[in-house]
């Protein structure tokens, strides 16, 4: 009745539906790595770690003891003061704008401190389009599905998927990641993205704020994800539209994804709890 | 024993282009290694070999990546057919059109990737980074994509020749 070609075109076209209604499935509801989903990346994640502990093993060496010991002992001294002036740097600008705003307000509650968990990065996405990273701290060390993940430059993503031990972290220059977020100066708020060229898309920016390159942008906390004031980047370009009522600012991450080996995770902070009314 | 050869294979590749190739700038944005794996698998290899390998790594694959789950299974599942349904008017096995082969599986796979992107995300659209990725995989593909496949065939005949003395040495 039918010919065998024509039995073929059909099969393929059928093929290529429930396979764009599975993907399409998949992509609504994302498999975790609950059920198969773990065995996979238990099977994975050990060797990623032991071949990326290898090769750091072996740059160290290289770095440390044959490659000018002091100088690079120094160095690395040098870089982590550096990161840490930085961080404190920002953290004081931060804080100073937002002193002289709530000076004027009373009974108001400080902040809570985070509790921090450092991992290491053992793995990242075998694909360009895609930005992640596979980190060394799971489920068994506290670490839920929504936590942020920083570094002292600034935020680095949001952990996305845990297993018993190891997590995938989005980062946010992921083309799926958003950061509320505002410049820091003229508090102009929107939402940092991602973007092909690793960087990142500060979108949703008012046209009415002067916004110039350089200015510092971090996190506004109002996602409930990220901590107020961690930095997210700089302005590197703005265009403003003619027509619109936005403005497309471009931000460069002060983090370099490409250099990421240690992570800090933000752990929630511990919830109040009341006691029970007598 | 074959099926303990490609899964060796498709783990080393994995781990490879997942912890050591992010260290060296060179490889930044080199293809995906599994393609020419899939590739090899669908010139070289029986079908009920083959599929239960390429559904394993395209479920790990996505396991790993950032990206909507079965966009790898899909893009492997694709190459397959594609390669299958090409070697049966292309001699591909004589060497000269492998780097078209291999060429080809990338762009397919690019293709799903930036097709699926596309269907999924209102907001996307092709950047200058985009393209240039692309251009940068297809001149990776074509000069290392073969050599790829002549290490894998080369590989699968010592071990059998190895498994084969380990046998006759038995009996």
């Amino acid at each position: 009745m039918f010919s065998k070609k024509m039995v073929m075109i059909v099969g393929l076209i059928v093929l290529i539906a429930v396979n764009i209604i599975l993907l399409s499935v998949f992509n609504r509801r994302y498999i975790s790595y609950y059920r198969p989903g773990r065995i996979a990346i238990s099977l994975i994640a050990p060797f990623q770690k032991a071949s990326t502990n290898s090769i750091r093993f072996v740059r160290d060496i290289w770095r440390h003891y044959f490659f000018v010991v002091n100088v690079a002992k120094e160095n690395d001294n040098y870089k982590k003061a550096l990161n840490k002036a930085f961080e404190n740097n920002i953290q004081l600008r931060e804080l100073r704008l937002s002193n002289s705003r709530l000076r004027n307000l009373l009974n108001f509650e400080k902040t809570i401190t985070n509790r921090v968990l450092s991992a290491e990065v053992i793995g990242k996405d075998p694909s360009p389009w895609f930005k992640t990273v596979l980190i060394d701290k799971g489920k068994s060390d506290g670490v839920e599905t929504g936590m942020a993940v920083v570094v002292p430059k600034g935020i680095a993503g949001q952990i996305t998927d845990v297993s018993s031990n190891y997590s995938k972290v989005l980062l946010i220059i992921d083309h799926n990641s958003a950061v509320d977020a505002l410049v820091q100066n003229d508090r102009a708020r929107g939402i940092i993205k991602g973007d092909a060229a690793g960087q990142c898309l500060f979108k949703y920016v008012l046209r009415k704020h002067d916004i110039e390159i350089g200015n510092i942008v971090v996190s506004s906390g109002l996602d409930g994800v990220f901590p107020k004031g961690l930095a997210v980047g700089y302005v590197s370009a703005v265009i403003k539209p003619k027509a619109g009522i936005f403005q497309e600012v471009t931000v460069t991450p002060y983090v370099d994804f490409e250099k990421l080996e240690e992570v800090l995770i933000v752990l929630n902070p511990k919830k109040k709890e009341f006691e029970p009314e007598q | 024993m074959t099926y303990c050869l490609h899964i060796f294979i498709g783990l080393c590749l994995i781990v490879i282009q997942t912890t050591v190739m992010p260290h060296i700038p060179l490889f930044a944005r080199f293809y995906d290694l599994l393609a020419p794996f899939v590739i090899y698998l669908s010139i070289f290899r029986s079908v009920r070999e083959s599929m239960i390998i390429v559904f394993v790594f395209g479920f790990f694959m996505d396991i790993i990546s950032g990206g909507p789950f079965g966009i790898y299974l899909t893009a492997y599942l694709w190459m397959f057919i594609g390669v299958r349904w090409a070697i049966t008017f292309l001699h591909v096995g004589d060497g000269l059109l492998l780097p078209v082969v291999v060429t080809a599986g990338v762009l397919m796979e690019n293709l799903v990737f930036i097709g699926t992107s596309a269907m999924f995300e209102q907001s996307s659209r092709i950047s200058e980074t985009m393209v240039s990725t692309i251009i940068v995989q297809v001149l990776w593909a074509i000069f290392t994509g073969p050599l790829f496949l002549m290490l894998f065939n080369t590989s699968h005949r010592r071990w059998n020749l190895w498994f084969k003395e380990i046998l006759v040495k038995k009996n």
